[in-house]
């Protein structure tokens, strides 16, 4: 491979590894902006016996993996990680580092920005080279109400982190080769100052509030019966969201009243929001105006549900519930 | 006594934000100042610590004269005092150039300090960066995503829900942590605290020069982060219809989003794997 | 002259209205439709001195100047105008009276509990026979040796079904009530004190507004507040500074209203534009947010008129006349606004329309403040 005299970083967030794909759809991105400025993309992955993870990264377009492998890094550290970070950019004077804005992402890119006395914008939706050659970030503000678009011209690297869920990751493809660069552990390591006691896999879904659910599936008459509207407690349960009901469903008894979605009930505010056989009247759509993006399902394509979703599926609410449980469940790893 | 430093925010109301989506002009000057929800919980995070084994609390805030108001209510709150840093060349600041700036306000004023407690994030920019750009400022060891938290003798120790891992951290002090806005309902201001700290409060005012800083190092001059344009995302939201047949409908809402739904949901959505 | 609320009145009204939405606000809608009176909310107001606004320190209590006080009842009022009523009632008809006209006794003896909502405060005037006409009152009040025996039947108590420590209006002498007519301290503890039934309103429901019989009450003598044949005068200014409290709650409500109104016209589309976009609902919108405004200003201008310790009976009848009639047009015209939804109990704006329509009576009807008002206006020299 040509040497090339400027790269672009991802770090390897590998922790939760099939729920976490933020990585390799960085490396995609990475990637296609590689190419406008004539740059390599490497991915950084510190760690213990993490092989698997350095295969995953070469298959899907990283270019050169810098690696350090030692028994110390067997757990994330955010001071042991930031010194090395900052140690190996340094050297070797990347152009652009990204990050996945996993928790870890958010907390470690900091560390890394101010150590490198440089600049970096925060769960970026958008990411571009500009007309001269920077790289241009989009990144929201206000909860998203507001876009900037940022650069950050004069220092170096220009660092990101980046939302998951942004960019398509690049197919595996096991013939792809990349260089590895053993990065060795230093010896004047500093101690670290803060100690993990107890560390415990939690997987987020901890209360049942409608409220505070980022991903809601909501439905109402157009469903059909109580049995087929059941069913979508079986999708939600699938995606690891809430169930919400409308009004007439709730008189039915077809759902509890702590389901009602309404102006009587429930304000919500999900990252997606599912709506089968909802009509869309006033009460229930002024209590789903913060939804990210709403998939709609009904027969009628004029019903006002239908102009305010991201996705108006023209079909019967009940036959798409049952066939994208078996889709996903088809499609869902891990 | 314990020496904590609450860093405290203003930010605009943002439910009552003059905003029109179609120019997608934001007039925070006529939006109202509040206290940023996490930096209230941050507040409560240090007075629980008061109540329990004792401390002077100190909140500082960088910002417009108006937010005194913050400082005055973190006062009236139970903080022992107030630290205002105005200055109009702080202006525009990214979070590199504000935790430089609070650094030395906090390294000239309360440099025997044990914790410090910010917000995890701010309602505005959302950043989460000034906590743990603070704590590399002072080289201090930083926890973020705080839930809860406990001091004992020269360490602290706290639990916090980071990427599904539930963990239990110790910290050595002095150090710095930033706090969740979840949980128990931070407490109210009483009436009598409101009059306390609007009558008298010790509350001092520092501007660049008092903090002996170039205008080189802060504000957007200072700022390595340059913003181009402001603008709404409203204006141009999709409206895809998917018809026909049930398997046809779901090929192309997958092919078409499932990044997008895999991404919200966190799941991996592909099938076609080698 | 006062144009722009200062940074402690701004801090003040954004702290109560955080508090208001996130504790009372969720309960807000069905406290209303049940009639039931949320203790919990009592535990809750109390660590934050709500029943002790203006109080004096040595008391415990905030000592707050009457803007702050309008402030606290109006934001209160705008989550819930039964809650607001009910601190109205306290620190203005039950706190108010001791502080003024109580013996340093009486005042140690009955503030510290009322101060920290230990003990809620009702205001025992009106009668089946009595409203706007006081002096005819019948509850009597007879001495016997160190006690006074206290007999009738008072109606519309606010905060009576909650009380700790009434204050109650009788007269000592049957054939000239007016002359005769004393204010008493009366425990709830005290025999014949006895709390009677609730009533069932249209508005304010959330409030235990009840009957007190005094089935021959006794209280000691020296429970009597100021002196025997003062009672009418320490009535009448007590009325007078709980108008204050109305007018808040009044605004409160119409801001409400108005709120509510505004979010329902820009979300409300028909024939492919908002309501918004409608020059009448925009001229209704106007019209509501400048009465808000006028009534605020007058509101604001009889608080500083009472801080300055000079009589303010004008300011305040002018006061409480304006905003509660000013209330009742905003939420009607909020009703208006949302069209069916606005009948329907699935909204707030039919409750902010009962709530409203109580504060043109209680606490002296719209016709008493104008008797009030004129009264002062033909006094005048021209």
């Amino acid at each position: 491979m040509a040497e090339k005299k400027h790269g672009i970083w991802v770090f390897g967030d590998y922790r939760n590894y099939f729920q976490n794909r933020v990585t390799i759809q960085l490396i995609s991105r990475a990637r296609e902006l590689a190419r406008q400025i004539d740059a390599e993309v490497s991915v950084v992955v510190l760690g213990s016996g993490i092989d698997e993870f350095v295969k995953e990264y070469i298959a899907h377009g990283a270019e050169r993996i810098y690696l350090t492998d030692n028994p110390r890094l067997a757990e994330y550290s955010m001071e042991t990680y930031s010194f090395l970070m900052e140690r190996l950019a340094r050297r070797e004077k990347p152009e652009i580092i990204l990050i996945g804005a996993t928790s870890f992402g958010r907390e470690f890119a900091p560390h890394v920005a101010k150590r490198l006395g440089t600049g970096l914008t925060a769960d970026c939706i958008g990411l571009d080279i500009d007309e001269s050659g920077l790289l241009l970030q989009r990144a929201p503000s206000f909860g998203g109400k507001l876009l900037a678009e940022v650069t950050i011209p004069e220092r170096r690297p220009q660092m990101a982190t980046v939302h998951p869920g942004i960019f398509q990751e690049l197919p595996h493809d096991s013939t792809r080769t990349a260089d590895i660069v053993n990065v060795p552990m230093p010896e004047n390591m500093p101690p670290d100052r803060i100690r993990i006691i107890s560390k415990e896999r939690r997987p987020l879904k901890q209360e049942k509030n409608l409220e505070c659910a980022k991903i809601v599936v909501c439905g109402g008459r157009g469903m059909g019966s109580k049995k087929k509207f059941a069913k979508l407690y079986e999708l939600a349960a699938m995606l690891g969201g809430e169930v919400g009901a409308t009004r007439p469903v709730v008189s039915l008894d077809w759902a509890d009243r702590e389901a009602l979605v309404g102006q009587a009930g429930k304000q919500i505010r999900p990252d997606i929001l599912f709506s089968f056989g909802i009509s869309g009247a006033m009460q229930h759509t002024a209590s789903i105006n913060n939804a990210r993006f709403i998939i709609a399902v009904n027969k009628n394509p004029n019903a006002p549900i239908m102009k305010m979703a991201d996705v108006a599926i023209v079909a019967d609410a009940s036959q798409i519930c049952n066939s994208l449980i078996s889709e996903l469940k088809r499609r869902i790893r891990g | 006594m314990l020496k904590l430093v609450v860093c405290i925010k203003q930010v605009p109301q943002v439910s009552e934000l003059p905003w029109d989506p179609d120019t997608g002009r934001l007039q925070r000057e006529l939006a109202s100042g509040i206290m940023n929800p996490a930096c209230r919980f941050a507040l409560e995070a240090a007075l629980k610590i008061k109540d329990k084994i004792g401390a002077r609390i100190t909140a500082i805030t960088m910002g417009p004269l108006s937010a005194e108001e913050v400082l005055r209510e973190a006062i009236a709150l139970g903080a022992d005092r107030g630290i205002l840093l105005t200055d109009r060349k702080m202006a525009g600041s990214d979070t590199y150039t504000t935790s430089f700036t609070i650094s030395k306000a906090i390294q000239k004023n309360i440099p025997e300090f044990d914790l410090i407690l910010c917000g995890a994030s701010t309602s505005d920019s959302a950043t989460a960066q000034v906590g743990p750009q603070l704590a590399e400022e002072l080289d201090i060891p930083g926890i973020a995503y705080v839930n809860e938290m406990e001091i004992a003798g020269s360490k602290a120790r706290v639990r916090r829900m980071a990427d599904d891992f539930f963990e239990t951290i110790e910290l050595e002090l002095p150090g710095l942590v930033t706090i969740n806005a979840s949980g128990a309902v931070p407490r109210y201001t009483s009436m009598r605290g409101f009059q306390a700290a609007f009558a008298e409060s010790d509350i001092i005012t520092l501007d660049s020069v008092s903090l002996g800083l170039s205008h080189e190092w802060i504000g957007a001059k200072g700022s390595a982060a340059k913003i181009r344009r402001v603008y709404s995302p409203t204006a141009g939201k999709e409206n895809v219809v998917l018809t026909g047949t049930t398997k046809r409908i779901l090929d192309q809402l997958f092919m078409l989003f499932d990044d997008r739904i895999g991404g919200m949901i966190g799941k991996d959505l592909k099938t076609d794997k080698s | 002259m006062f144009f722009n609320p200062s940074m402690k009145h701004k801090a003040l009204r954004k702290a109560l209205r955080m508090f208001a939405e996130t504790e009372i606000g969720p309960m807000a809608r069905d406290i209303d439709r049940n009639a039931t009176f949320p203790w919990e909310i009592v535990e809750k107001m109390r660590p934050l001195d709500l029943f002790g606004l203006q109080a004096p320190k040595a008391f415990g209590g905030a000592d707050m100047d009457s803007i702050s006080y309008a402030i606290v009842i109006e934001e209160i009022s705008r989550v819930s105008a039964a809650i607001g009523l009910c601190l109205a009632a306290h620190n203005s008809l039950s706190l108010h009276p001791i502080l003024r006209w109580g013996t340093e006794e009486q005042k140690k003896r009955f503030l510290p509990e009322m101060v920290r909502g230990e003990k809620i405060g009702a205001f025992c005037m009106t009668e089946a026979g009595i409203g706007s006409d006081v002096g005819g009152v019948e509850t009597s009040a007879t001495l016997e040796e160190n006690e006074y025996v206290l007999s009738g039947t008072k109606i519309f108590v606010t905060n009576g079904g909650i009380c700790g420590t009434a204050i109650v209006f009788a007269t000592t002498d049957s054939h000239n009530p007016r002359e005769g007519a004393a204010m008493f301290i009366v425990e709830k503890e005290s025999p014949g004190f006895v709390v009677g039934e609730k009533e069932d309103l249209c508005g304010m429901r959330a409030n235990p507004v009840s009957s007190i019989y005094l089935e021959d009450c006794r209280v000691p003598d020296k429970n009597m507040l100021g002196l025997p044949g003062e009672g009418v005068k320490i009535g009448m200014e007590t009325i007078n500074v709980g108008r204050i409290g109305i007018a808040a709650q009044a605004v409160g409500i119409a801001q409400a209203a108005f709120e509510d109104a505004v979010v329902y016209s820009k979300a409300r589309q028909q024939f492919h534009k908002s309501l918004s976009s409608f020059q009448s609902i925009r001229n209704y919108l106007a019209d509501m947010a400048t009465d808000i405004d006028a009534g605020r200003l007058l509101l604001y201008r009889a608080c500083a008129a009472q801080d300055s310790g000079n009589p303010f009976r004008e300011e305040a009848a002018m006061a409480k006349l304006f905003c509660s009639e000013m209330a009742v047009r905003a939420a009607n015209k909020a009703v208006q606004i949302h069209g069916g939804y606005g009948c329907s109990k699935e909204y707030d704006v039919e409750r902010y329309f009962r709530d409203a329509k109580v504060t043109e009576i209680y606490e002296g009807t719209s016709e008493v403040q104008r008797m009030v008002i004129s009264r002062e206006v033909l006094n005048r020299r021209v």
